[in-house]
């Protein structure tokens, strides 16, 4: 296998020099936990690495009115410990199935959502809360809404010379419960098989309003709308939900790759559904 | 007992801990160069032409060896003893390749970066041949030759790519069947999976002062190295050292000589140090593997439970070379077929065939993993169609102390083997006990489901060997020092396993000594006598016999001295806590005295004892295997709740660390069992040689593990002990696949269980 490397760091000593360093072909580098697998494992050769894991405008995480700020250079382990999994405690439960405690300890949420894979664990939350990517680039600031920033497997629609450096997640209306279902064949350091994250919005046990995200079982994180605005009404029950995990299945366009079939993530995406039987016991 | 059966701390657990330099790689000698393989991309191709002039001309590249510059010897790559059971049929470097990995040539440079340049620039012509992935395609019509090179020697089949054989017959198996009420037909199989040890092959090859030869080596048998390098090389036995230093794991992949031959080709021919190192994808791709198996077993019984007759018909998958093709085949049998002795009926029969994939080699095991998971599921399914509880079944067939079983001297290493009676067997207490642990009589057939996940217990027994009879030996050497401490120099292999320790543990037992007061040294064939090595559960029960017997004579040695010193007889005087002692007047001396006087004062000589102990029998170890499962039933997910392992290993010698290569032997299994197995592409690539796409437990995975071990006294091994570093990895496979069926219903014979397998299982075949 070709190894690539030595590959040279640099430093920029503010937000208009990274920007610079960007343009002129740098990659950006926070955390490393990907980036550096893929350079050692010649999958990846930058021309050279722009660290940008240190930038304050990067590092902050801020509660405002509405909604939280979170830096794209915030770590996993940062964005658990901080205020946000209190307002939004799904992203807890995302944050506790990623990686490990040193993945999570280097790895940042902006890493997270720039390699854009499908099997992305943040992706979930951000998707569910339907959450803004904000940009600065050559030509000033951008905000996109997060699925019209990531556009396949490692695509985005970052423009050359262009950093994400903060993510806008809006705080929705009334207190929704939480659901996160990872399947994987380990406990620990795993990338998903597939994944279901749900927001739900019940009054007893009827799904007055809900979202739902489905990881790795597409070329990005999907949104069954079509599923969602069907589940409005149902209760939460074995006879309600059954007959939608058909069409929950039917929302996915798997691929078969080394962690599985593509008709078992298909057929499991469908049965992830009925996992939201357990809030009612819960 | 004032040592052994305590649970001393590890004689190198200090060093090893404080991450002192005592590994292989940890030293380099100066003036060392790095030395790299270049590998096959075709799963079977002829060399039409190798031109390395290019690499030649760029700085730094001392030399390189393809098969147009070395001898060409055939060898056997496996360490095992002689006469070498397994097949010649491979070369330092050979004409042909054999499966995407095999060697092509090696390149010498002063650094990493310039040997990986070095390969690039190697240019290499291949002729592509059709190769053959699929054992039943290998011995099937029209299959291209895998070995048609003249030169090799005890291929069984080359022809037809059968590298090994064995027919084995007891009884009448036809009549054994007739004569069952009840039979049961299954078949299970086991993929390719890796040993994962956390130091891949590494070593270090030099010319000493004298122009000797000097290999250092995280290997399991440097006996076997210095004797397989000699061959495939061409170089006096005698001019030959090879060190084994601390090994950080093997599990049966270290048993094999795949570096070595390369390393001392290039210190040879360069004159210089060479390091050589397995990458992780290499270990995969390159190193060795289980052997993957298939294994149709069939089991007839009486309507009472005696088991009546069984068959086992085994296609071994040894891939391109046959390293241990005949003796893991052999195994399958040998190890799994007496623990059911009543059965009068046998027929044991398989073939190890060449493919165009990886060479399995020896694993943790050795073929009993295998054999036990089809058996053992055999048997649960045998249990149902009896109606019977399979604990109650299993306990009225198993082997007992003081029987036999015609197997024991039907196979052999190899060959034939030598009759033997089971002198120690605690298996009964070992199901006893293991199954009020797990809570069998309360849980099995009456599964529980808490939300999506349906729990179910299951269930197998398993017994291995101790060393190998009649071949396997070792030899140790006790000095004794004029301070009264001891040096213990053996042959045996500590890989990890902690030998070393219970080693120390046996000599200072039998010296009347603390282990502080032996400082043991494992091994230099220079320096240590000989050991086959670490490998076939033997090293507690062999090289443990002959640490025995030459602390025995140093003992005697001793007493004369000390009998001297008191004016005592000898026999009147015992060893203890450092002193001689007299039974009968109570008076004392110290062993510093006793060492002082030998050495300095009156009759002067040096107290050492040399001593070897060969196998005489293979006393096996016995466990039984309990693993409470929960099964996913919307995803296909299976968690293993709870596993217990009860086990006989004779007399621990040190409970903690017997105990620990329990838990390890187990977590491995469950690696197997779950999470492990090489993927190829169609042309025989592997598409998982990384610890991302290959997955073993991590310690989040290990579950709530219960070891415990059950004492059987061995007459024939080393205060009554037997071996434990095997059995522990036969139990999971097939007590998982039972829990799984207690849990939802449905058999699986193939592992690993992934989510897809149990989900398919769970719905029928209208899914993929």
């Amino acid at each position: 296998m070709k190894k690539t490397g030595p590959v040279e760091i640099v430093k920029p000593k503010d937000l208009g020099e990274a920007i610079a360093f960007v343009r002129k072909g740098g990659m950006p580098l926070a955390g490393g936990t990907d980036a550096f697998v893929r350079i050692r494992k010649g999958f990846w050769d930058p021309p050279f690495l722009v660290y940008i894991g240190e930038l304050p405008e990067l590092r902050e995480v801020e509660i405002r009115e509405g909604g939280a700020e979170v830096g794209a250079a915030v770590t996993h382990a940062e964005l658990l410990r901080s205020e946000v999994p209190r307002r939004l405690p799904i992203f807890r439960l995302v944050l506790e199935k990623l990686g490990a405690p040193a993945i999570r300890e280097m790895g940042t949420i902006g890493g997270n959502v720039a390699n854009a894979s499908p099997a992305g664990d943040t992706l979930i939350p951000l998707y569910l809360l339907e959450a803004r990517v904000n940009l600065v680039g050559p030509d000033g600031e951008r905000s996109l809404a997060i699925e019209e920033f990531v556009l396949g497997p490692g695509k985005t629609a970052l423009r050359e010379g262009e950093l994400i450096v903060s993510f806008w997640i809006p705080f929705p209306e009334g207190d929704p419960v939480p659901y996160f279902h990872k399947v994987g064949r380990r406990r620990a350091l795993y990338i998903a098989v597939l994944s279901l994250g749900a927001l739900l919005w019940l009054e007893g046990d009827v799904i007055r309003e809900m979202r739902l995200a489905l990881g790795a079982v597409a070329p990005t994180v999907v949104r069954p709308r079509e599923v969602e605005a069907k589940l409005r009404g149902r209760r939460l029950s074995h006879e309600d939900l059954e007959p939608l995990c058909a069409e929950l299945s039917a929302a996915t366009s798997s691929i078969t790759d080394i962690r599985g079939p593509d008709w078992y993530r298909r057929e499991a995406a469908g049965r992830l559904l009925l996992g939201l039987l357990r809030l009612r016991e819960a | 007992m004032k040592v052994v059966g305590k649970n001393v701390r590890k004689v190198d657990g200090i060093a090893l801990v404080t991450g002192q330099p005592v590994f292989t790689l940890d030293v380099t000698p100066p003036g060392a160069v790095v030395g790299k393989i270049l590998r096959s991309p075709h799963a079977h191709a002829e060399i039409v032409r190798i031109d390395t002039s290019k690499a030649e001309e760029l700085p730094g590249v001392l030399c390189i060896l393809h098969h147009g510059n070395v001898p060409r010897t055939p060898y056997t790559t496996a360490g095992q003893g002689w006469p070498e059971p397994s097949p010649y049929d491979s070369f330092l470097f050979d004409r042909k390749v054999r499966f995407v990995g095999d060697r092509v040539a090696a390149v010498a440079a002063t650094s990493e970066e310039i040997a990986d340049e070095a390969l690039r620039l190697i240019e290499v012509e291949y002729r592509q041949l059709p190769a053959v992935l699929v054992p039943e395609e290998a011995i099937g019509p029209g299959a291209p030759v895998i070995h048609d090179e003249e030169e090799s020697r005890g291929i069984h089949d080359p022809q037809h790519n059968v590298a090994a054989a064995i027919d084995i017959r007891v009884g009448d198996i036809e009549r054994g069947f007739t004569e069952s009420d009840v039979v049961v037909e299954t078949t299970c199989e086991f993929p390719y999976v890796q040993h994962v040890p956390l130091e891949s092959h590494c070593v270090v090859a030099y010319l000493d002062e004298e122009d000797r030869l000097v290999i250092r080596s995280a290997t399991q048998v440097p006996f076997h190295v210095r004797r397989i390098v000699a061959r495939a090389l061409g170089v006096p036995l005698s001019r030959i050292r090879v060190i084994k230093p601390r090994i950080g794991g093997g599990f049966g992949t270290k048993q094999e000589i795949i570096l070595e031959d390369v390393a001392a080709a290039l210190a040879l021919r360069t004159r210089r140090p060479v390091v050589m190192k397995y990458s992780r994808a290499e270990e995969f791709v390159a190193a060795r593997t289980r052997h993957p198996m298939k294994i149709r077993i069939k089991l007839g019984a009486k309507r009472d439970g005696t088991i009546h007759a069984i068959e086992m018909d085994v296609l071994s998958n040894t891939g391109a070379y046959g390293t241990h093709s005949l003796t893991v085949l052999s195994n399958v049998g040998s190890k799994t077929l007496p623990l059911y002795n009543k059965a009068p009926h046998l027929w044991f029969h398989g073939k190890a065939v060449y493919t165009n994939l990886p060479v399995a080699g020896a694993y943790r095991g050795y073929g009993a993993t295998q054999g036990y998971f089809a058996l053992e599921v055999a048997v649960d399914e045998l249990a149902e169609k009896l109606g019977m509880d399979p604990l109650k079944l299993r306990l009225a067939n198993h082997i007992r102390a003081g029987e036999t079983s015609p197997i024991f001297e039907k196979i052999g290493e190899g060959r034939a083997g030598k009759a033997q009676v089971v002198k120690s067997c605690a298996l009964e207490e070992c199901i006893r006990e293991g199954a009020k642990r797990i809570g069998w009589k309360e849980k099995h057939g009456k599964k529980t489901s808490e939300g999506r996940w349906v729990h179910g217990v299951g269930m197998a027994l398993s017994m291995q060997g101790s060393g190998i009879t009649d071949i396997d030996m070792a030899a140790a050497t006790i000095v004794m020092n004029e301070d009264g401490s001891f040096r213990l120099l053996v042959g045996a292999t500590d890989l990890g396993t902690g030998s070393d320790t219970i080693l120390a543990q046996i000599a200072a037992e039998t010296l009347g000594v603390a282990v502080e007061a032996i400082s043991v040294y494992s091994s230099d064939t220079d320096f240590t006598p000989f050991d086959t090595g670490a490998y076939a559960s033997s090293t507690t029960y062999v090289s443990g016999g002959a640490v025995l017997r030459a602390a025995q004579e140093a003992r005697r040695r001793i007493l004369e001295v000390a009998a001297a010193i008191l004016g005592e007889p000898p026999e009147s005087l015992d060893l203890e806590e450092g002193h001689a002692v007299s039974r009968g007047t109570g008076k004392k001396v110290p062993l510093s005295e006793v060492g002082h006087r030998a050495m300095y004062v009156t009759d002067q000589r040096h107290i050492i004892a040399t001593a070897s102990f060969v196998a005489p029998e293979s006393p096996p170890p016995f466990a039984a295997f309990f693993a409470e499962v929960a099964v996913d039933v919307e995803t296909g997910v299976v968690r293993v709740v709870k596993f217990v392992a009860a086990a006989d290993c004779g007399m621990p010698i040190n409970p903690a660390l017997a105990e620990g290569q329990l838990e390890g032997a187990i977590v491995q299994g469950i690696g197997h069992t779950l999470y492990e197995e090489l993927l190829f592409s169609p042309r025989g690539r592997v598409r998982n040689p990384n610890l991302f796409d290959y997955r073993i437990p991590t310690a989040a995975d290990v579950p709530d593990i219960e070891v415990v071990l059950i004492p059987s006294d061995e007459p024939t091994g080393p205060y009554g002990a037997k071996s434990i570093g095997e059995i522990g990895i036969n139990g999971p496979a097939p007590a998982i696949a039972n829990a799984i069926y207690d849990a939802i219903g449905v058999r699986l014979y193939r592992i690993p269980f992934t989510p897809e397998r149990v989900l398919k299982a769970l719905h029928g075949k209208s899914m993929g």
